[in-house]
């Protein structure tokens, strides 16, 4: 549709825009300040959104980017199945299924209807990352599970509230599956208390407006969406552009699992192929449908104008071709939770990597791919209650083509912070001893990749089980144009009264180092976790020695790599 | 997507051959008579050209 189609005039249509994307922002800040979990009041792990009846998104918060392109595939889902005449006003549905258009398990989406005057005219939605999920081991990532059922409780699109009562039934079910009640009971209800927000909020803006006004808006926001992203698309040439990565291993099975994509660039349209992938994993690191849509989605995202409003719209001209049973549409009951975290930004930076071919003066080099997912749970001496906490941590981007990596910063699906040591200590029988950038860790480049981080702690004063759910630990982030590789990540144990750093291959005979679940650390044992870097853009040579001598000033080169990676002196007077 | 009766577990989770969305209301057969089904005319189109060995084809989407 070209501009002059559209009936809404550019005025209202941006205000209508930017107050539904407001709407969402606020829908976030009430679940970080009402929930009880560190992963939503301190990490942000949840994405706030509206849709319309259909199912389409229109408007979304920027938190985090793996729910972003695959919260339609979910809505859609749901709305198939719900009998949308039985919807009510006050009614709250909530879905984790990872085989019905969820992200993963711990993944838990709650919409409630809009109304106006009786009418449906669309959802408001809060998807967030529930830290315990039941299941085999504490925190939900099952990470040597070879089915669904060791990862938790899959629940279906049911409604958690009919017509603004509880149905006590359903709270009954899901609390009595999880390991921590009430902790999974304040998050549930924040999670409510988003979607009553966007709901109310929403009502009021159509109510302004008007429900003809409004739903035309709408329309064409999302008309507005694919003609920014076509045009864009259109810069890129046409061609297929193909490009391999793969996932480690899968907890169980010491092989690779491999993503190939063809991108089939069309003029202003892009096919996404994955069919070439390989079948799904054993283990839990297989993606769904909806966060093949997301990665792939998210990956394009970042090669074009992040001022286009996100919406369905936007997603339009690229479609995605995932054929079921294969590592990027699982098929029930293989286990996926490893999926959305780690295998996201696999499948992102692949099709990175196969559009850098077309548009090299927009795609960075691979971030370190790894959110570093660790798992814990356990009696607390201090309380007497069960807790459990998912925590990650951030890692270095990729080189970019006009600039270095950043530093620190969660991969390209996360964009949640890291639990800050004080938190960490207060609610958790954890002691931190060290949280530092990782020097050297960012791969060398004319643009360098960021850093990566490590983070030292010891067990206080009781058994805690832990889980790890990572990747690249034995293969390292790519580097682009002849950018260097990045560091890998590592994750380490060292038992009280030992003076060795040991791998959970060495410690505990686990087939993976970077995927075990059920270890159990007692008191002054010691867990080191370290993140990868970025890769490199470009060829070192031509890195300017004023940002050599910066990261060296900085720390964040040592001499030695200096004099390694870009052949010249590492410091002053130094030859 | 096949349920039971009474909706209440799924008995099959049916996917698009093509692009692997969920089909909810049947799909289009891939062939005449093939078990295989697809979610969209598109979808067959371009699963048809890249089976006749089409190493690239050039399939506009549907505009809604």
């Amino acid at each position: 549709m070209n501009a002059a189609a559209r009936q809404t005039d550019m005025v209202t249509l941006n205000v209508i825009d930017s107050t539904m994307v407001a709407i969402c922002r606020e829908m976030g800040i009430v679940l970080m300040k009402t929930s009880y979990s560190t992963i939503f009041n301190e990490g942000l792990d949840f994405t706030c959104a509206i849709a319309d009846p259909d199912g389409e998104m229109l408007a979304v918060a920027d938190y985090c980017p793996a729910q972003i392109g695959g919260m339609p595939v979910v809505i859609k889902a749901s709305v198939k199945e719900l009998a949308v005449e039985d919807m009510q006003p006050g009614d709250v549905i909530v879905h984790n299924d990872p085989y019905r258009g969820g992200l993963h398990t711990p993944e838990h989406t709650f919409f409630q209807p809009i109304f106006v005057d009786g009418e449906l005219m669309g959802y408001a939605v809060a998807i967030g990352h529930v830290s315990e999920t039941g299941g085999s081991v504490p925190g939900g990532f099952a990470s040597e599970a070879t089915e669904i059922f060791h990862e938790g409780l899959r629940v279906p699109p049911v409604k958690i509230k009919r017509a603004g009562k509880d149905v006590d039934d359903v709270w009954k079910l899901l609390l009595a599956n999880v390991r921590t009640p009430r902790q999974n009971y304040g998050d549930y209800r924040a999670l409510i208390s988003s979607v009553d927000l966007g709901q109310a909020r929403i009502a009021d803006l159509i109510t302004k407006y008007g429900k003809a006004t409004f739903r035309q808006a709408c329309r064409d926001l999302l008309d507005y969406s694919e003609d920014r992203m076509r045009a864009e698309l259109s810069a890129f040439p046409d061609g297929k552009y193909s490009f391999d990565d793969f996932m480690e291993d899968d907890g169980i099975v010491d092989q690779r699992f491999h993503i190939r994509v063809d991108c089939f660039v069309q003029d202003d349209e892009i096919i996404v192929d994955f069919s070439r992938s390989d079948k799904q994993a054993h283990g839990a690191i297989n993606a769904t449908l909806g966060v093949t849509w997301s990665a792939s989605f998210n990956a394009i995202l970042h090669l074009t104008d992040p001022a286009i409003p996100k919406n369905s719209g936007c997603f339009r001209p690229i479609k995605v071709l995932a054929p079921g049973g294969t590592m990027v549409n699982v098929d029930y009951p293989a286990p996926e939770v490893g999926g959305n975290t780690e295998t996201h930004p696999r499948i992102a930076y692949t099709v990175i990597g196969a559009l850098a071919q077309a548009v090299p003066d927009r795609a960075p080099a691979t971030d370190a791919g790894t959110h570093c997912n660790f798992l814990f749970g356990g009696n607390d001496p201090r309380s007497g209650e069960y807790y459990v906490c998912y925590d990650f941590l951030s890692a270095g981007w990729g080189g970019r083509p006009f600039a270095d990596g950043n530093n620190a910063v969660n991969c390209i699906n996360g964009n949640c912070r890291m639990i800050p040591t004080e938190v960490f200590e207060v609610r958790y029988p954890w002691l931190v001893e060290e949280f530092a950038l990782v020097p050297d860790s960012g791969g060398a480049g004319k643009y360098r990749g960021g850093l990566g981080v490590t983070k030292r702690f010891v067990c206080r004063d009781a058994p805690i089980t832990v889980s790890h759910m990572g990747d690249r630990h034995k293969t390292a982030p790519w580097g682009l144009h002849g950018g260097r590789e990045a560091r890998t990540a590592e994750l380490r144990i060292m038992r009280a009264g030992t003076k060795e750093w040991l791998s959970a291959v060495e410690d505990a005979g686990k087939i993976s180092p970077s995927k075990f679940a059920g270890l159990t650390v007692q008191p002054g044992d010691r867990i080191s976790l370290t993140t990868g870097g970025g890769g490199g853009w470009g060829a070192p040579s031509e890195r300017d020695a004023g940002s050599i001598d910066e990261d060296l000033r900085e720390g964040w080169v040592t001499a030695d790599a200096v004099r390694g990676d870009y052949g010249r002196a590492g410091a002053e007077g130094d030859d | 997507m096949r349920f039971a009766d009474g909706g209440y577990y799924i008995e099959e989770y049916v996917k698009c051959a093509n692009c692997g969305v969920l089909i909810y209301d049947g799909g289009i057969p891939v062939a005449p008579g093939s078990q295989d089904v697809v979610c969209s005319d598109w979808c067959r189109e371009w699963k048809s050209q890249r089976a006749a060995g089409s190493d690239h084809p050039v399939l506009p989407l549907p505009r809604s």
